[in-house]
């Protein structure tokens, strides 16, 4: 797990492939939209457990750039492209 | 011995089992309203047990107790202000961790409580074994193990919640304990707000004020606004500490400390084989093979459902309308007579008609598919498209409703997130044709015009829902939010608790549609016993005749077909004296009427559905577009259908 000697790369959970595993480093909330739904996005996002420091695995996406269907603290979540953009993640290596 | 009266609320996570608990507990006796001025669902029934009468709380599935919906505002408030006996937290086994840090935050509301741990067989199956005796000490809450649509645990549950009421004593949950640095502060918040007065503890007013949350802060702005300048100020130097927000910090923290418990509690064993709900999930996810599974599976429930809605209405309306001559011998054929047979009698016939033959098969079979985990799929699978008119992928479940009929697709709205989703999601609905409408569609242009053209006005309707669609969702102010969906596990789905559903369902459309069903028919009987049918019709036909090109009875049959849709049919019939369309009307004309009937207005039960969920200003704002759309597009349809032909 301590993938220390590796080389440690921070990339959008988007980039990730099928099967592989990242560590959450950040959110990168939207801010305005005048909604202020950019503390909610985060929030929420938090509140489902991917939380920095969380190991998430992607599975699967759908086809036509459709939303990513990732592994997270024992539960199976579908998190939308635009979403799953705006979470980094070092990616894991085996 | 007077009965004494208890409070218990169940919370929990979306999909742990919460409502089969509920149905479980309180049997027949619930009551499905909403929370006070606000469109979220609140069910609540009652039971008695051992000389009580427990008054049963089911709260909505939520993840957290922030402020992110209003369903999570509304429980909070609840579990603080309204304070019942015990609060009964289902847990599911399956999905430990995730589960405790929503009981971490009921904790921190310092409510008496229990902890439900539901599904113990779906976890057994995943290989995950808890112990719960060690949960209950770790947590310090008692911990009953469930199989809930077995009904294993639920007597002990009740048993269990009676005992810490009676017993009194202030449950002594363990603290939830955060870093150092971060307990620092909250302990210098803490003792600033044990000053003032308010209705959560000042222990979670600190924490919550550290993380920033909306609704607390501006309560306590109001109170004392140097508590809030202190939060924000020692928000800031966590921030610095940590790297990361405040609020970012205390949910990590929280989430590290379920982790914590959930790993001490539970043992993985490696699953004794693939089980099939996974096969079953890689299937029906599939980038390929899951749009012909979903394809198949809906046109089967589409079919099945017509076939068996067509059947029974006819069956029902055959048995009602059989009563018409007795009814005649009594009240006699003048105008008494006429008004409650037609106006009266009809209505209710009309909404018997559409609601038992296709209301209810829909609904046992949307509760089941939803219950089973595969509404969760499709909407994985369709969250693309979706995007396309700003909405995400669980809008495509009210837009299926809304082929059955838009009165419960506009109701189930509700499962997207923000008002402005609801909104945009409700619209479309609305032009999705509903089985009335597919009875004209069939029914006209199938039968006299070519199966060929029913169907491409099908395909037609999709564009006009995409292209609205769209223009509506760049019209309406605001960002359109991403798909956040848990999709559990297969599961075999509870049939009472669907049939329960169901049957609320059913209630809250009879509550909605049949009241306005009857008094629109009413209203129109009303004015053809007073011969006010004709000059109306002469009146629209500068509209009808000259803009559609479409004889001037079919604005009567335009009027009558807000009641429900497929009475333009049916009066078409009677005001031509024939059932053989192509006689009276020509292609192109049944085509634009056809048309004109699929758009040019919500029909009134789902008008008073827009009015109950928007406000009366949107839905008329809904329905007046509606109608200035349907009469363009007719117009220009006859134009170009006459060119082409």
């Amino acid at each position: 797990m301590e993938g220390r000697n590796s080389k440690r790369l921070k990339v959008p959970l988007t980039a990730l492939r099928n099967g592989e595993r990242g560590i959450v480093t950040s959110i990168k909330a939207g801010r305005g939209g005048g909604w202020g739904r950019g503390w909610g996005f985060e929030k929420r996002l938090m509140d489902m457990g991917l939380t920095p420091g969380t190991r998430v695995q992607v599975v699967k996406s759908a086809p036509f750039h459709g939303p990513l269907e990732i592994l997270v603290r024992g539960s199976r979540l579908a998190l939308g492209r635009g979403m799953a953009e705006r979470i980094f993640v070092e990616i894991e290596k085996e | 011995m007077t009965e004494r009266k208890l409070v218990i609320a169940l919370a929990g996570n979306a999909n742990v089992g919460k409502s089969v608990i509920f149905n479980y507990l309180t049997g027949l006796h619930q009551h499905i309203g909403n929370w006070p001025g606000k469109t979220v669902e609140r069910a609540e029934g009652t039971l008695h047990f051992k000389g009580y009468t427990i008054d049963i709380i089911d709260l909505p599935g939520i993840y957290s107790l922030s402020t992110y919906s209003l369903e999570e505002l509304i429980s909070r408030k609840y579990i603080a202000v309204e304070r019942p006996d015990v609060v009964i937290n289902v847990v599911d086994a399956s999905v430990l961790e995730r589960n405790l840090f929503f009981t971490l935050q009921l904790m921190e509301l310092e409510t008496p409580m229990i902890i439900a741990l539901n599904q113990m067989d779906i976890a057994k199956k995943k290989g995950i074994e808890i112990d719960t005796e060690k949960l209950e000490k770790l947590l310090g809450i008692p911990v009953i193990s469930t199989v809930a649509i077995k009904g294993v645990g639920i007597f002990k549950l009740l048993e269990k919640a009676i005992e810490i009421i009676e017993k009194g004593e202030k449950a002594k949950p363990v603290e939830v304990k955060y870093g150092e640095e971060v307990e620092d502060r909250i302990a210098r918040i803490t003792k600033m707000v044990e000053k003032i007065q308010f209705w959560y503890p000042p222990r979670y007013v600190a924490v919550k004020l550290l993380e920033g949350d909306e609704e607390i802060s501006k309560e306590v702005q109001g109170m004392d606004p140097t508590i809030i300048s202190t939060a924000e100020k020692l928000a800031a130097e966590i921030e610095k500490l940590h790297g990361h927000s405040c609020s970012t910090v205390i949910t990590s923290e929280r989430y590290e400390i379920a982790g914590c418990i959930a790993r001490e509690a539970q043992k993985l064993v490696p699953p004794i084989k693939a089980p099939i709900e996974e096969r079953l999930h890689t299937l029906t996810t599939h980038k390929i093979l899951g749009y012909p599974i979903m394809a198949v599976s809906l046109l089967l429930v589409f079919y099945s459902i017509f076939t068996f809605g067509d059947h029974t209405s006819e069956l029902l309306s055959n048995f009602f309308y059989g009563w018409e001559p007795i009814f005649a011998s009594i009240f006699g054929i003048e105008i008494v007579g006429k008004l409650v047979w037609g106006g009266i009698i009809e209505g209710v016939i009309a909404g018997v008609t559409i609601a038992l033959p296709y209301i209810v098969p829909f609904y046992i079979i949307l509760y089941f598919l939803e219950d089973s985990g595969y509404l969760s799929r499709i909407a994985f699978l369709m969250d693309n498209a979706m995007h396309k008119i700003g909405l995400h992928g669980k809008a495509f479940i009210p837009i299926m409703l809304g082929y059955g009929c838009n009165v419960p697709a506009c109701l189930g709205c509700r499962i997207m997130e923000t008002e402005r989703e609801r909104l945009l999601a409700a619209f479309v609905t609305t032009l999705v044709p509903c089985a009335a409408r597919t009875v004209i569609i069939l029914g006209l242009v199938g039968e006299f015009v070519g199966i060929q053209w029913a169907l491409m006005l099908y395909v037609f309707d999709l564009l006009v829902i995409f292209a609205l669609g769209r223009l509506a969702f760049r019209t309406l102010p605001g960002e359109p939010t991403a798909l956040i969906m848990e999709m559990h596990d297969y599961r075999v789905p509870h049939p009472k608790t669907v049939l329960k559903q169901t049957w609320f369902r059913l209630a809250e459309f009879i509550k909605i549609a049949f009241p306005l069903i009857i008094i629109g028919s009413l209203a129109i009987k009303l004015a053809e016993v007073l011969g006010l049918l004709e000059p109306i019709a002469t009146a629209l036909s500068p509209v009808t005749v000259v803009w559609l090109g479409l004889p001037a009875i079919t604005g009567i049959t335009l009027i009558f077909g807000v009641l429900r849709k497929e009475l333009t049919l049916i009066m078409l019939a009677t005001l031509l004296g024939t059932t053989n369309f192509a006689q009276v009307l020509t292609p192109v004309q049944i085509i634009v009427f056809t048309l004109v009937a699929m758009f040019y207005i919500p029909c009134i039960a789902t008008i008073t559905a827009l009015v109950r969920e928007f406000g009366w200003k949107k839905a008329l704002f809904i329905t007046v577009s509606e109608i200035v759309f349907a009469i363009s597009l007719g117009g220009v349809a006859l134009r170009l259908l006459t060119l082409t032909t």
